[in-house]
């Protein structure tokens, strides 16, 4: 799966990531990992070095462990950076699961925070959907994917000119996807952005909703659009 | 106290004092205590005219006595005391 | 050139007057030295304020009495003086002299003193003075010592300076002498007595705080040592010692829970997580041996990371509960509607009930505001959701409602499904417990406990009862109640 997402990568989307963690097992596994997935990544292995890397050098993305030696930690780390007016996204990899201790990350600097134990898919999607470039254009007031369109300022949904009924929150369900089309989008990245909530459901609660809403975007169509990456999210893309 | 010390601290000055006696060292004595005293008082209440009623009289001599038995200040007192009551009107 | 610095030796020394403490005076439980004694500092203050009363004391005392006393003996010579001096206006020389020895006269106090003479050859002419005294010359008001019966006495005087004519009148101030000593002396025993309930004051004042500080040292004393159970002794008295020491021991039971909380998680990750690793374990072991291809092995694998990321959530959710347990969150309470809340779980779960045939009704009518965990309470009532979606019958209804009561706001999610025995209900709060019947489904078995972890965090409750009594299938109400400020 991973390998066709590979080979259909835009030169564009390839991403510069500097990764800090001092354990060798887990480095080694994400480096490989973010490489496979066409991304070119650095490796520091303690707080001083990453310092300095991610201040010399320009990066689209840090990912950093909590927990670094050698006297900066991975929030002393994005502190300093955006001190310095470096404003690189940054991805927090953390033992440390509590919500002060997110928050902690998050203030100071940090723009997500995942927990270990992670799925590399979920890393993987989040440091997609952080990494993304902002367009140039103007903001969009419709979205397209393929010959589905999201008209943001009416809340309509069309495909291929047809309207289709959709409940509020699946709209809102529907925008996330297509704003990050192409990008795999993690159960609970959906549960965080479109629901507003942080906690890990037992069931399948998000699959329950992306069927349905998928059933009425896919009827009456041979070409269906949300895809699901298994052990990892949801895709909307035009390519099957 | 601060007047004591000042005394035991001028030894050598009383010495001095001593030897020169009487006259102008030491203080200055209050003389109504002194048996000539004693006689003025009599005189006056002699010649004033109540001192023949009682209790002026009887107060005169026995202030003339204690005067004249060696004790002038208790005499004094009584002549005094004579004196004063010869002075009320009966 | 020669090292004129002195070579290092031994140890720095102590400055002078400062003792080496000695080992079983220093540490917990010893009260502090004299000098560092509060109790001592409370005495001494106490001490400097006593004896600056009692010096006010004797000052207005002194004044009231010799002070008046002065003030009279003043007031009567200025009248003498002022007498004479209409009397020489009338009689001239002879009258003042006559007025002064008639005075004299009737002296009966013998306290008057008085001194007539010629200004130009200092002669005596009236009075019972031998001589004019030298402080004469400095001030007309002053105090000199007289000879008056065989004593040196005080006395106070005033100079009056007529034509031709040089006038003292006085009084004898043998009185205000022995009132003085009289003063002096008690004021010496005063002070003595004075320095001594200082010092007296001084000893109880810190006996009596020792004494009344000493539980709370035994008790931190004994804690610092490893047995936690210590407790603060009260006296009983109610008073603001008592009161500290019912909250220390507040804080102590608070501690002991806590802890106990502790080492009720590491024994449910002991014991309970061993359970499924075993499994994860047994299952990959056993392919090893036998599955038959690459195809295999890699569902087996497949399989191997669901069972790690399930663990993985029973960790985590062992772990927020715990949290939930310890109060830690306590800290992270805000004011928020619990109104849309409850809203989003449903929409939430809406979806999963609908598509397996089921109702979900959602009755909010009341305005919902409180104070406590957003997320959790939204984890809370996902759970109970959860748990009345897997247990509804295809057809069934869920019924979420809430209601707001004058002291508390209920929560309540019942089900259509067979319900909980009652004796089943007291256990359904305990960790991994899953009544007989459920245990074909899928699940943690966490969830209800996560729900009353939740509840007691906010200081509520977790009722469980039959949704419709006396039916076949009964069905649970789960009711979650949440107590106003």
């Amino acid at each position: 799966m991973l390998k066709e997402r590979v080979a259909k990568r835009p030169k564009d989307e390839t991403m510069r990531i500097l990764l800090v963690e001092d354990d060798a097992e887990v480095a080694r596994f994400v480096k490989k990992g973010l490489q496979e997935a066409g991304h070119n990544v650095e490796h520091a292995s303690n707080g001083r070095d990453g310092l300095f890397l991610a201040a010399s050098e320009q990066f689209d993305m840090l990912v950093l462990d909590r927990m670094l030696p050698g006297g900066v930690d991975g929030v002393r780390l994005v502190e300093t950076l955006r001190s310095q007016g470096n404003r690189t996204p940054v991805l927090f990899l953390s033992a440390l699961s509590g919500v002060d201790e997110k928050v902690k990350g998050l203030k100071a600097g940090g723009d997500d925070y995942l927990t270990k134990p992670f799925a590399f898919a979920e890393l993987l999607a989040r440091v997609e959907a952080l990494g993304r470039r902002p367009s140039v254009d103007a903001p969009a007031t419709k979205l397209r994917v393929a010959d589905l369109e999201l008209d943001l300022l009416s809340r309509n949904v069309t495909r291929a000119g047809k309207r289709i009924d959709v409940q509020p929150r699946e709209f809102r369900l529907l925008e996330h996807l297509m704003r990050h089309a192409g990008q795999v989008v993690t159960r609970t990245m959906l549960l965080e952005k479109v629901w507003d909530y942080h906690f890990d459901p037992q069931t399948n609660v998000i699959d329950v909703h992306v069927s349905r809403l998928r059933q009425k975007l896919d009827k009456g169509f041979d070409k269906p659009l949300i895809h699901t990456v298994r052990n990892a999210g949801y895709m909307i893309r035009a390519e099957p | 106290m601060v007047r004591g010390m000042v005394v035991s601290l001028s030894m050598p000055v009383l010495v001095l004092a001593i030897a020169v006696a009487a006259s102008y060292e030491g203080a200055p004595r209050v003389t109504s205590d002194s048996p000539e005293y004693c006689s003025s008082l009599a005189a006056r209440v002699a010649v004033m005219p109540a001192a023949r009623r009682e209790p002026s009289k009887s107060l005169a001599a026995e202030g003339v006595k204690l005067c004249g038995s060696g004790y002038p200040r208790a005499g004094i007192a009584k002549l005094r005391r004579a004196v004063k009551a010869a002075q009320v009107e009966p | 050139m020669p090292d004129d610095s002195p070579p290092a030796l031994a140890p720095p020394a102590l400055p002078p007057g400062v003792r080496r403490p000695r080992f079983a005076e220093s540490g917990p439980g010893a009260p502090p030295r004299l000098l560092k004694s509060a109790g001592f500092r409370f005495a001494v203050v106490f001490a400097a304020m006593f004896t600056s009363a009692a010096i006010a004391l004797v000052a207005v005392l002194w004044w009231a009495t010799a002070g008046a006393l002065d003030r009279q003996t003043d007031a009567a010579i200025r009248a003498d003086a002022v007498a004479l001096g209409e009397r020489w206006r009338e009689g001239s020389g002879s009258g003042l002299a006559e007025a002064i020895e008639e005075r004299l006269a009737v002296d009966i106090e013998n306290e008057a003193i008085y001194l007539l003479v010629e200004t130009a050859t200092m002669k005596k002419l009236a009075g019972n003075l031998d001589r004019w005294p030298a402080e004469a010359e400095a001030t007309n008001w002053f105090r000199t010592r007289v000879s008056h019966d065989g004593f040196e006495v005080e006395a106070r005087l005033h100079r009056v300076e007529l034509p031709g004519l040089r006038l003292l009148v006085g009084r004898d101030e043998t009185e205000r002498e022995m009132l003085r000593h009289l003063l002096t002396e008690g004021v010496i025993w005063a002070s003595g007595a004075v320095v001594f309930f200082a010092l007296v004051g001084a000893w109880l004042v810190r006996a009596v705080l020792q004494a009344r500080m000493r539980p709370a040292f035994v008790t931190t004393a004994a804690i610092a040592g490893g047995d936690l159970s210590s407790r603060v002794a009260l006296s009983g008295r109610e008073d603001e010692f008592d009161r500290l020491a019912q909250t220390l021991n507040t804080m102590l039971d608070r501690i002991g829970t806590l802890m106990a909380g502790v080492r009720g998680v590491s024994d449910a990750i002991a014991h309970d997580l061993r359970t499924p690793i075993a499994r994860a374990r047994g299952k990959l072991e056993e392919a090893l041996g036998t599955a038959r291809d690459e195809e295999a092995l890699r569902a087996v694998i497949e399989e191997g990371i669901s069972d790690l990321d399930n663990i993985s959530r029973i960790f985590q959710a062992l772990l927020r509960i715990a949290e939930a347990e310890a109060g830690a969150r306590r800290a992270a309470f805000g004011p928020f509607d619990l109104r849309p809340v409850l809203a989003d779980a449903g929409e939430l779960y809406e979806a999963s009930a609908e598509a397996r045939g089921q109702m979900l009704e959602v009755s909010l009518p009341d305005p919902l505001e409180m104070v406590g965990d957003r997320d959790l309470l939204l984890q809370a009532v996902a759970n109970l959701l959860d748990n009345a979606i897997k247990f509804t019958p295809a057809g069934g209804t869920v019924r979420l409602a809430a209601r707001r009561h004058a002291q508390a706001i209920t929560v309540s999610v019942a089900d259509d499904g067979p319900g909980l025995a009652p004796e089943d209900r007291s256990h359904a709060g305990e960790r991994f417990f899953r009544a007989d019947r459920s245990r074909a489904t899928p699940g943690s078995g966490l969830g209800l406990s996560l729900v009353l972890a939740v509840a007691h965090l906010h200081g509520g409750a977790l009722l469980l009862e039959d949704a419709k009594p006396g039916a076949a299938q009964p069905g649970l109400k789960a009711v979650l109640q949440l107590p106003l400020p």
